[in-house]
């Protein structure tokens, strides 16, 4: 079963082209890495494939709903981890996530479950901006999956990671259908299936499917 | 290059001579105003303005509301002529005004209800096509631009309304406003109907150099030249 | 109802951020009794005089800390990326505004119970039901405009500019009945003439519109 079936995405800015007629299929369950330099158009996708922003062209189909017009549905759906986590500096990592909770109407028992599965137990009282780039990127991931989304944009969710971010991905990702945005071509190799390589906006190559090894 | 004349220069052509008749009314046929004199003269072209400046912004209004309800491009291109033609008529109006308050009332400004809201209007245009030059161009634009013209459009009669109540509190300057004769009425009916037509003209003209300069704008900068790779879909 | 719960989280979201922080009201607040002191200055104000120019000041002190306290509703750029993760939630775009607001209103309330003792105290504005109130029902219309614009604003350019430019004509109507409200309040001239009525209308008239075009402001 397809879950995001895009063809020919567009993104202009002004008259920059951030991306030029992208055709991206996902199936349910898989793990697609997004590969590229910066300025290809990794963050530029991975935002329109979360429903973050819309594309100047092009269609999107994600779980079969046409995603302009049903926005709202398919973001109770999506987890997305952006580039700049946007967490409250001045709120406890428990306290972001309960804000989240009430947003997202979630039972408030989620916010212990999914501290314990990003490892931020300990922590959790802890202000955000106390907390150090890997334990934000952990908050950050957590409160991507607050609600059990059956899709995961993550985008370069590694960047900051700390050590056993590997393993905290995998975790995360296990049984969701998965675009994850990275540099890292070993981690690509290790938790996704398939690849789709961006440059200047444009996909290059044919995708490999990759062999997946734990 | 095609030779002869475009619709647009024919409808132009027309709205200027039909306001060359207008002004014949006014400076011809009108008598000249007992009380104020031939300065009362103003008073047709500056309430024409602004009418013609109000509807000018309920175009905007109706052009933005589309756009938010069904993200029609052209409504929104009719609403940006529409602000552009509004803002214009809304400096005629300020300035034809000033112009009369001077003799009439021995000062250039006077914040009375009219000229108050008016001047709010100018603004509330001014604040418009800032609003459409900063945000992103294209959706973000247009759509700041309808919300602003949606509060705008009714801003401006309740400005209208609370400097008048004010003014109750506050007694000042008071229109001298007799019933019109009826040449004067005539002049003023046919001055509104030429400056409306003149408006309508020039939101026309406007509306077809956006159309030219949205084409413009979809033609982008062709992509760098890169080395050869092989180009094709996800799977 | 779900989209109150979210306006009230949002809402006490804001505000234990101001708390544990406390950014914004003490600047406010030192704000404001300056601009008190100035305008004492300026105006020369005695009390023959005070009927006719304290009124001006209350209004124009609180004009300038609104935009101010409306505007870092959603200025940083650390804002704009929370503002985007709660939009990707099914919380609704209104209430998320009307939870932002409501924080941004508060606060202002907080610094307005600075300001008017301070009017009472240089100036003699009179801490009376009617001048409180007005100031109060001016505050909540003010805050919906101010933070919708702000919002938008946020996003764009030349926002210290662009903010007071589209939000001040919207505020003309609020400061005109209110300030007539704290001139008989002080024994000036005309009567009230029904200023909180008026005000009300107001609210409800903004209140109505910021919530149906909130969504088209904050959501692309």
């Amino acid at each position: 079963m397809s879950v995001i079936v895009a063809a020919s995405l567009t993104q202009r800015f002004g008259s920059d082209l951030g991306l030029d007629a992208v055709d991206v299929d996902v199936d349910a369950g898989e793990h697609l890495a997004v590969l590229g330099d910066n300025g290809a158009g990794k963050t530029t996708l991975l935002r329109i494939l979360a429903t973050a922003a819309r594309p100047t062209s092009g269609s999107l189909e994600i779980f079969g709903l046409n995603a302009t017009i049903e926005r709202r549905r398919l973001r109770a759906v999506i987890g997305f981890v952006a580039h700049a986590p946007g967490l409250y500096p001045a709120l406890s990592a428990r306290e972001n996530l309960e804000f989240y909770c009430t947003l997202q109407g979630v039972d408030r028992t989620r916010v212990a479950e999914v501290l314990e599965m990003v490892g931020l137990a300990e922590l959790a009282g802890r202000p955000a901006d106390k907390l150090s780039r890997g334990a934000q990127q952990r908050l950050a991931i957590g409160r991507a999956v607050l609600h059990d989304p059956k899709l995961l944009v993550l985008d370069e969710p590694d960047a900051s990671l700390d050590s056993g971010g590997a393993d905290l991905l995998a975790r995360v990702m296990k049984g969701r259908t998965v675009v994850i945005a990275t540099h890292d071509h070993a981690l690509a190799n290790r938790l996704c299936q398939r690849t789709l390589m961006l440059r200047h906006g444009r996909v290059v190559g044919i995708p490999t499917r990759l062999r997946v090894v734990h | 290059m095609t030779s002869g004349i475009t619709r647009y220069e024919r409808g132009a052509i027309a709205a200027v001579a039909l306001m060359l008749v207008a002004a014949g009314f006014i400076f011809l046929y009108a008598p000249t105003d007992a009380l104020q004199g031939p300065v009362q003269r103003i008073f047709y072209l500056h309430v024409s303005a602004a009418i013609a400046a109000y509807g000018c912004f309920a175009v905007v209004l109706i052009g933005g509301v589309a756009y938010l309800w069904k993200e029609n491009v052209a409504a929104d291109r009719l609403a940006r002529a529409g602000a552009m033609v509004g803002l214009v008529f809304t400096t005629v109006t300020l300035v034809m005004g000033m112009i009369w308050a001077k003799p009439i009332w021995g000062t250039y400004w006077t914040w009375d209800a009219r000229l108050t809201s008016t001047l709010v209007l100018w603004i509330i245009y001014a604040g418009y096509l800032m609003i459409r030059r900063l945000a992103d161009p294209g959706r973000q634009a247009a759509r700041f631009a309808a919300v602003v013209g949606i509060f705008g459009f009714i801003d401006v009669p309740v400005v209208h309304f609370s400097v008048t109540w004010w003014r109750t509190q506050h007694p000042g300057p008071v229109v001298i406003n007799d019933a019109l004769p009826p040449q004067m009425l005539i002049a003023f009916f046919v001055t509104m109907a030429c400056t409306l037509l003149l408006a309508a003209v020039m939101i026309a003209i406007r509306y077809r150099i956006e159309v030219l300069m949205d084409q413009a704008a979809e033609r982008v900068a062709p992509a760098p030249i890169v080395a050869p790779t092989e180009v094709g879909s996800a799977r | 109802m779900r989209s109150i719960a979210v306006a009230l989280a949002v809402a006490r979201k804001d505000l234990t951020s101001e708390w544990r922080t406390r950014e914004l009201v003490p600047a406010l607040a030192q704000f404001i009794v300056l601009a008190l002191v100035i305008a004492n200055f300026g105006f020369q104000i005695d009390s023959h005089n005070a009927p006719a120019i304290a009124p001006g000041v209350l209004w124009m002190a609180l004009v300038f800390a609104g935009l101010v306290a409306f505007g870092r509703a959603f200025a940083s750029e650390r804002e704009q990326s929370s503002l985007e993760a709660m939009l990707m939630t099914p919380a609704s775009p209104a209430a998320i505004f009307a939870g932002k607001a409501l924080a941004a209103a508060l606060l202002l309330v907080l610094c307005e119970a600075v300001l008017l003792p301070a009017l009472a105290l240089f100036f003699g504005v009179p801490l009376s039901f009617d001048v409180v109130s007005a100031v109060l029902l001016a505050t909540v219309g003010m805050a919906v405009l101010g933070c919708l614009f702000a919002a938008m604003v946020a996003r764009v350019r030349a926002r210290e500019l662009l903010l007071p430019l589209l939000t001040l004509p919207l505020w003309i109507p609020f400061i005109v009945f209110g300030g007539q409200a704290v001139q008989v309040a002080m024994g000036g001239s005309g009567g009230t003439g029904n200023t909180s009525g008026l005000l009300i209308d107001l609210d409800i008239l903004f209140v109505v519109l910021t919530s149906l075009t909130a969504r088209f402001v904050l959501d692309d």
